[in-house]
């Protein structure tokens, strides 16, 4: 139990700490790695959840039905909707839908419930607004979103499809 | 240069008349302490650079080209933060202590010798005047930490002074054998004597201790025990903001820069070139290249090596670093004897 | 004239700061008037071309035994109020000490005369430092006390650690050479255990 020759010579000449700073000194000379955000981004993955987006049928009509199954389910309480009463059972649709984007957990739950793939977490996250007020997003908010990020939406969804 | 020292000296005792000596020595004080302050601040870009690049980051690189101007936008921010004093500090001491980091690092400055002549004073005492002033920054550390009236705060400032404290005496012996082998105290003398050989070859443990006890008497990482984020919230500076904060960060860069200077001079043969043909190059940029070496092992062990536990430390400082550089003044002794270099 | 001018601002600073250090009230405050009229002194010593005790002074005074006071006085908690409560009753009886003692001062301040070869102080001899000339000194003419002084400091360090050194039996201790001795084979030990028979 007691230090050999050699083990005491390397602990002398500091052997252990002069290879750490070897490792240190190895890896400044590396690449960095930093992605500077506002000019670059990292690519986001199709499941990405960001903001929320009501979509619409290529016809220009809304996809959701106000069936409300993506209220029950939510876990936040982030949603409320207010069905339409004057809309016939055919194309049935909303007058309000809110989202609270402060109560929001973005789990996506209401996405997987939507029977008709209405509602959709899009690849924006940079929602950063000025007052909490703002935070708060209607319907129209949502359907300008969907037009704001179709493209990218329907690329996402037809990229996950498979999986589903 | 000497015609244009005496056209100064001339012109200046025209207009000062008897005081002309005092103003002189202003300039010459301002003369060295204007690029000192301009190193410490680029000091603090280096390292986060440096660390950047060891850790495979970038470091800051959005004020000025390559971050240049990142030291000045970090002054600003400091000049223009407001002072905080807690209600139930000691507001003098509170307020005198950051200053009293500051100065001895900057008071040292005068006996060090960038080149061949080239020293504010080139007192005869220069090694033991510098010791003798740094050792003053601890005071600096104690009334801040107390003067802060938080727990936190003292408990740092107690840890940082029994520090200093302690690996002053490691750095003291391990300087007296570079004394005893010049013969002199000045730094002039212990780097000219340095000629043949620099003085790291024959003492290099003792500048091993030299240089690791430098680091804990800086109180840079893996010896930052005083300031200690994770047990001492930020140790005798807790309470410390903007400018009053910025002194104490000023006071451990020019520490830092300090000994390095010290080091240079000590170990490394000051302004002396490696090889003689290599003399064509100033003195004072190979001074500046060594002490830049050193302040780059200074962010590099910062990178590489976790902190220390404090009993460890002590440990370190009284039974390691004090018997090795007693042994070596006992060795360096002895040689000396046998070879009649006394 | 400037010299003496600098001369006289330091005398008053040490004067002065020596001063508070018995008149503050908070002993702190006190310790640190102390450091201040350490470091006034230095420089008065720098005065007189004395830089190497200067230097001394500086390092030993203020670098480690002020320190180790502050380091005191900052952890005890005491109240001056409480001590200071009585004074009044005390005065006559310090009055009467410092008496008797400003009596002694002024007697042999008036009746001393230096020797003549101390009268005036010794030039420092050409191309001999001041630092240079305490050495040869302390280690020729003086060395015997010199030694013994040191010896007797020795004995006082040793002592101290003796009297506060205490070791327990049931404390465990970390032995920092044994733990960079220990090796793989001592540490780890493989054991093959069944599934559903380990422990």
């Amino acid at each position: 139990m007691s230090l050999s020759i050699k083990d005491l010579i390397g602990s002398l000449a500091l052997s252990e700490l002069v290879a750490g700073l070897g490792v240190t000194l190895k890896y400044m000379f590396k690449p960095s790695i930093t992605i500077q955000y506002p000019e670059q981004k990292i690519t986001l993955s199709p499941r990405f959840r960001g903001e929320h987006v009501l979509r619409r049928h290529d016809d220009g009509t809304e996809r959701c039905v106000a069936c409300k199954l993506c209220e029950a389910v939510c876990p936040a309480q982030a949603i409320f909707i207010e069905i339409d009463t004057e809309s016939q059972v055919e194309n049935r649709k909303t007058s309000e839908y809110d989202i609270d984007n402060s109560r929001c957990i973005f789990c996506g739950y209401c996405q997987e419930a939507c029977p008709v793939d209405a509602i959709v977490l899009g690849p924006n996250c940079e929602m950063t607004t000025e007052t909490r007020q703002d935070l708060l997003s209607n319907k129209e908010k949502l359907l300008a979103n969907g037009e704001r990020w179709k493209e990218q939406v329907d690329a996402n969804l037809a990229a996950d499809a498979k999986y589903r | 240069m000497a015609e244009i020292l005496q056209v100064i000296h001339s012109f200046g005792e025209g207009l000062f008349g008897a005081i002309w000596p005092l103003v002189w020595a202003l300039i010459k004080i301002n003369v060295l302490m204007g690029p000192v302050m301009i190193c410490v601040s680029y000091l603090t870009l280096a390292e986060r650079k440096v660390i950047g690049a060891m850790q495979v980051r970038i470091g800051p690189n959005r004020v000025g080209f390559w971050g240049l101007l990142q030291p000045f936008a970090d002054a600003a921010k400091l000049f223009f933060k407001e002072t905080h004093i807690p209600a139930a500090a000691d507001t003098v001491v509170f307020l005198i202590a950051p200053t009293l980091v500051l100065v001895p690092a900057l008071l040292a400055w005068s006996a060090i010798p960038f080149a061949e002549g080239v020293v504010l004073a080139d007192v005869n005492i220069g090694i033991l005047y510098v010791l003798a002033i740094s050792s003053l920054g601890v005071y600096g550390v104690l009334m801040s930490g107390w003067a802060s009236n938080n727990r936190y705060s003292f408990l740092g400032a107690l840890r940082s002074a029994s520090q200093m404290v302690s690996y002053e005496v490691a750095m003291g012996f391990s300087i007296i054998p570079v004394v005893m082998l010049a013969g002199s105290l000045n730094l002039t003398d212990i780097v000219l004597d340095q000629k043949d050989m620099w003085n790291i070859i024959p003492l290099f443990p003792l500048a091993i201790v030299y240089f690791i006890s430098v680091v804990a008497e800086t109180n840079r990482t893996p010896f930052d025990l005083p300031e200690a984020e994770a047990e001492l919230v930020a140790g005798f500076f807790t309470e410390y903001s903007a400018m009053s904060f910025g002194l104490f960060f000023l006071g451990e860069y020019a520490n830092m820069i300090l000994v390095s200077a010290l080091a240079t001079i000590l170990f490394l043969g000051g302004w002396l070139p490696p090889v003689e043909w290599l003399s064509i190059i100033p003195g004072f940029v190979w001074f500046a290249i060594k002490v830049g070496f050193l302040l780059f092992v200074f962010l590099w062990i910062r990178a590489t090596f976790p902190r220390y536990r404090y009993d460890q430390l002590m440990r370190l400082g009284w039974k390691v670093f004090l018997p090795i550089a007693l042994i070596w003044i006992f060795v360096t002794g002895a040689a000396m004897h046998l070879f009649g270099l006394a | 004239m400037l010299v003496e001018l600098i001369f006289y601002l330091f005398a008053a600073i040490t004067v002065g700061a020596a001063s508070m250090v018995v008149i503050s009230k908070n002993q702190v405050h006190s310790v640190l008037f102390l450091v201040l009229t350490f470091f006034s002194t230095a420089c008065l010593f720098v005065l007189i071309q004395a830089e190497f005790l200067a230097a001394i002074l500086v390092m030993v005074y203020m670098g480690a035994v002020a320190v180790l006071f502050l380091f005191v006085v900052m952890m005890i908690d005491l109240d001056f109020a409480e001590l200071r409560k009585n004074t009044y009753e005390h005065l006559p009886l310090g009055i009467a000490v410092g008496g008797v003692m400003l009596v002694e001062m002024v007697a042999i301040g008036v009746t001393y005369h230096a020797p003549e070869h101390l009268a005036v102080a010794t030039p420092t001899p050409e191309g001999v430092h001041n630092t240079l000339a305490l050495g040869r000194v302390l280690y020729s003419k003086y060395l015997l006390p010199f030694e013994m002084a040191s010896l007797i400091l020795l004995v006082a360090l040793i002592g101290a650690v003796v009297l506060t050194l205490r070791s327990r039996k049931d404390r465990k201790r970390q032995d920092i050479g044994k733990q960079l001795a220990r090796t793989r084979d001592e540490a780890v030990e493989v054991k093959k255990v069944k599934s559903w028979e380990g422990a």
